[in-house]
C-alpha cells in the first residue's frame, strides 16, 4: 500500500512544484521551525500550570494561549504535508517518521480528553492552586507526546529507513 | 594553526563528527532547548502585544528560570556542535547572523525581565505601560535566530 501511494505522488504536479525549486524546501523547513516553536512554548506554559506548577499564573488564563498552539500545529500540519509530498520515498518508509505520526495521534486523542473532561471542570479549580489527577495526566501525557514528536522529528535524517 | 582549526582537533569535536550518534544527540537537545526557550519567549512577547486576549504577563517571570535553562541547554549543545566545523561555523553569515539574533534575545529578554518586576512590585499594575517595543524586538530576535540557524545548512 505504501508502495502504491509512494508511486502516485512521485511525479504528480505538486511533487514536481515542491522539488523543482530551490528556495522552497528552506522555505519550509523555517516555517515548519517557527510553528514547533510556538506549539510546543504554548503547550509548555499550559501543561505546566495544569500539572500544577507556575501557581502564580492564572490557571485559565493560560489557556488564552491555545489558539496559538492551533497555529503552531497549522503551520506544520501544511508544511511537512509539503515535506512528505516533496519525497514521499523517503518519510513513507522511515522509522523514526512513522513513529512521530502515531505520537502526533497520541497527542491529538490526548488533546480531545482535555477538551471533553478537564476543559469544562477548569472553572470550577482554584486559578492559583494544584489541579486534580485527572488533569495531571493529561498535561504530562501532552508534554511527553510533543518533545517525542519533536525528538523523532529532528532523528528522521539519522534513523534507518525500513 | 587558527584557534578554529585547533578547536575542530580537540577530542570532542571529533566526537562530535566523527561518532556514530554524537552529532544527532546534539541534534536532538538543540532541539529541545529552542523549543524551550524560543517557545517561552514567542508566548511572553505575544501576551504583551496583546494577541492572546489580555491576558495578565507580569507573573511570566516565573517563567524566565525554564527559559534560562533551555538557553543554557543550547549554549552547551551548540557549542559542541560548533567544535565539530568551528573553522567553517566561524566565517558562515547566517551562522554569525544567529549568534547575533541569540545575544539581541537574551539582551531584551533581560530588559524585559525587569519590567515584569516593575509591574508585579506595583501591584496594581495601572498607569503602567505595556513593553510593546521590547516584545516586537524579541520576536523578531528569536524568529531571526530560528531562520539564521536552518539556513546554516544551506549556506
Amino acid at each position: 500500500m505504501i508502495q502504491t501511494i509512494v508511486q502516485n505522488i512521485e511525479g504528480s504536479p505538486v511533487n514536481d512544484w515542491i522539488l523543482s525549486s530551490s528556495w522552497l524546501w528552506p522555505l519550509l523547513e523555517i516555517i515548519h521551525f517557527i510553528g514547533l516553536s510556538l506549539l510546543l512554548g504554548a503547550m509548555l506554559v499550559v501543561d505546566l500550570r495544569l500539572a500544577g506548577y507556575l501557581r502564580s499564573l492564572n490557571l485559565v488564563s493560560t489557556h488564552r494561549l491555545l489558539p496559538w498552539a492551533t497555529v503552531g500545529f497549522a503551520l506544520n500540519l501544511v508544511t511537512g504535508a509539503l515535506f512528505f509530498l516533496g519525497d514521499p520515498g523517503r518519510y513513507a518508509i522511515n522509522i523514526g517518521f512513522q513513529i512521530k505520526m502515531v505520537l502526533v495521534l497520541i497527542a491529538g486523542l490526548n488533546a480531545l480528553c482535555f477538551l471533553l473532561a478537564v476543559r469544562p471542570k477548569l472553572a470550577g479549580w482554584d486559578p492559583y492552586g494544584d489541579t486534580p489527577p485527572l488533569a495531571k495526566g493529561v498535561a504530562w501525557l501532552s508534554l511527553a507526546a510533543w518533545f517525542a514528536v519533536l525528538l523523532l522529528g529532528r532523528l528522521i535524517p539519522y534513523i534507518g529507513t525500513g | 594553526m587558527s584557534a578554529f582549526e585547533w578547536l575542530e582537533g580537540t577530542r570532542l569535536a571529533l566526537w562530535v563528527g566523527e561518532s556514530l550518534w554524537g552529532y544527532p544527540l546534539l541534534l536532538s537537545l538543540h532541539i529541545i532547548g529552542l523549543a524551550i526557550v524560543a517557545g517561552i519567549f514567542l508566548m511572553l512577547d505575544l501576551l504583551i502585544l496583546g494577541l492572546a486576549g489580555g491576558v495578565k504577563y507580569a507573573t511570566f517571570r516565573d517563567l524566565f528560570p525554564l527559559a534560562w535553562s533551555g538557553l543554557a541547554l543550547n549554549a552547551v549543545s551548540g557549542l559542541a556542535l560548533f567544535s565539530s566545523q568551528a573553522a567553517t561555523f566561524i566565517v558562515s553569515v547566517p551562522f554569525l547572523v544567529k549568534i547575533a539574533c541569540i545575544a539581541a534575545g537574551v539582551v531584551l529578554a533581560v530588559l524585559l525581565r525587569r519590567r515584569l518586576q516593575v509591574l508585579v512590585d506595583r501591584r496594581d499594575g495601572a498607569g503602567a505601560a505595556a513593553p510593546r517595543l521590547l516584545a516586537v524586538l524579541s520576536l523578531f530576535a528569536w524568529i531571526g535566530a530560528i531562520i539564521a540557524g536552518r539556513l546554516i545548512a544551506y549556506f
